[in-house]
């Protein structure tokens, strides 16, 4: 569930197909930023309704799935 | 006279923050403009932790003032210069370049505000969230580092967002620039550049030069490709810099080439090797001052303006 609510999340964003981002994804290959990280996990609070507090290095799709499922 | 929520937040006469700039934002620099009236910031930069003690302790000789220190959160240093500020009790910390998050209990429990810099209206909101007092919402026309939205853009936008009190910084040189500001909803405003002309900052006489001959479009942004732009004025090393991203230089050499830099241009003065850091108000840079001078200028002017602008409302 948090995967998909990510994939749908980062399909919205940079405007391509959901299939295209998988757990192996980086966010640096789908162009997205430290300044877009913060926006899209606020964005994931809100969808998911958690506090999602990021302190680790996290940077593929699937640290941060495993990161919300596990700290948050 | 102003008066915002920053003065009561700080007790400061005047709600102007000198930024703080890595090499050249000394304890000197920062305790002149505190006891001018403003709100000095020591860089932390990317300096160890005892230079930080070191430059506390030396603002405290001249100065009974509250005043800053601005941490870079990517410095590999970082942790023990917030571990110092909270020992020493500064009354404010800046951060740039990152979650100040794992340091706010220490802060917190040693009576440090946080006030960080922000350049997006997310993480603006993130660091309310996190604890901070009031938030410096930076445009892309300030020098040193700098991110994507003008001030003109950014602090309407950061102000819609949060209740804190917002000091504007980017493109502020003068009271036209703090009247500003304020229109834009900010109840102070933070200057670098101008600063660097205070007769108490000691950046090379060559810098200082640069910045009194500098025009309009004298300033050139550098590093884009590596993810942490820097605008600065354009000399022989920031055009053969810029030029050498676009070429096919690996990523590890181009970074290398930017290190010592600037302080090759603060303490050398060096046009071929040296970054001289500075916005885009440089041009309107026209005497060098005491730093309590520019603070009593700037907010005289600022006053002015605003009272005038009512003159265009019939």
């Amino acid at each position: 569930m948090v995967f998909e609510a990510i994939q749908e999340l980062i399909a919205d964003k940079m405007e391509m197909d959901a299939e295209e981002i998988t757990m192996d994804s980086t966010f640096k290959d789908l162009g997205i930023d430290s300044l877009d990280m913060v926006e899209m996990v606020m964005e994931l609070e809100d969808k998911l309704d958690k506090e999602i507090e990021l302190a680790d290095k996290i940077e593929t799709v699937g640290e941060l799935v495993k990161y919300i499922e596990e700290k948050c | 006279m102003i008066r915002t929520r920053i003065n009561e937040l700080l007790g400061i006469e005047y709600p102007v923050f000198q930024g703080g700039m890595a090499w050249i934002a000394d304890g000197k620099l920062a305790a002149s403009v505190s006891e001018g009236g403003g709100l000095g910031i020591i860089a932390a930069g990317n300096a160890p932790a005892d230079y930080v003690r070191e430059q506390i302790r030396i603002a405290r000789s001249i100065t009974d003032k509250p005043f800053g220190v601005n941490v870079m959160l990517m410095s590999p240093f970082a942790d023990e210069v917030a571990k110092v500020i909270a020992e020493e009790k500064v009354a404010v910390v800046t951060t740039g370049a990152g979650n100040p998050l794992k340091y706010m209990k220490a802060w917190k429990a040693a009576g440090v505000k946080m006030i960080p810099v922000v350049a997006s209206v997310a993480m603006a909101k993130l660091m309310v969230r996190v604890g901070a007092e009031a938030l410096i919402a930076e445009g892309t026309e300030s020098g040193g580092h700098v991110g994507e939205l003008t001030t003109m853009a950014l602090v309407p936008q950061v102000c819609d967002a949060v209740d804190l009190p917002v000091i504007a910084a980017g493109g502020v040189a003068d009271g036209r620039g703090m009247a500003a500001a304020f229109m834009l909803g900010a109840e102070g405003v933070q200057m670098g550049t101008r600063f660097l002309l205070a007769d108490e900052c000691s950046i090379h006489e060559n810098y200082k030069q640069r910045l009194l001959k500098a025009k309009d479009l004298d300033t050139i942004v550098t590093g884009r490709r590596l993810g942490h732009p820097v605008r600065g004025l354009k000399t022989p090393f920031t055009r053969e810099y810029a030029k050498l991203e676009y070429t096919d230089i690996s990523d590890e050499e181009l970074e290398k080439k930017g290190e010592g830099a600037l302080r090759a241009a603060v303490q050398d003065g060096d046009a071929e090797k040296g970054s001289f850091l500075a916005g885009q108000v440089a041009a309107m840079l026209s005497k060098e001052q005491p730093a309590a001078e520019i603070l009593k200028e700037v907010c005289e002017e600022a006053e002015n303006y605003l009272k005038e602008g009512a003159k265009w409302v019939k």
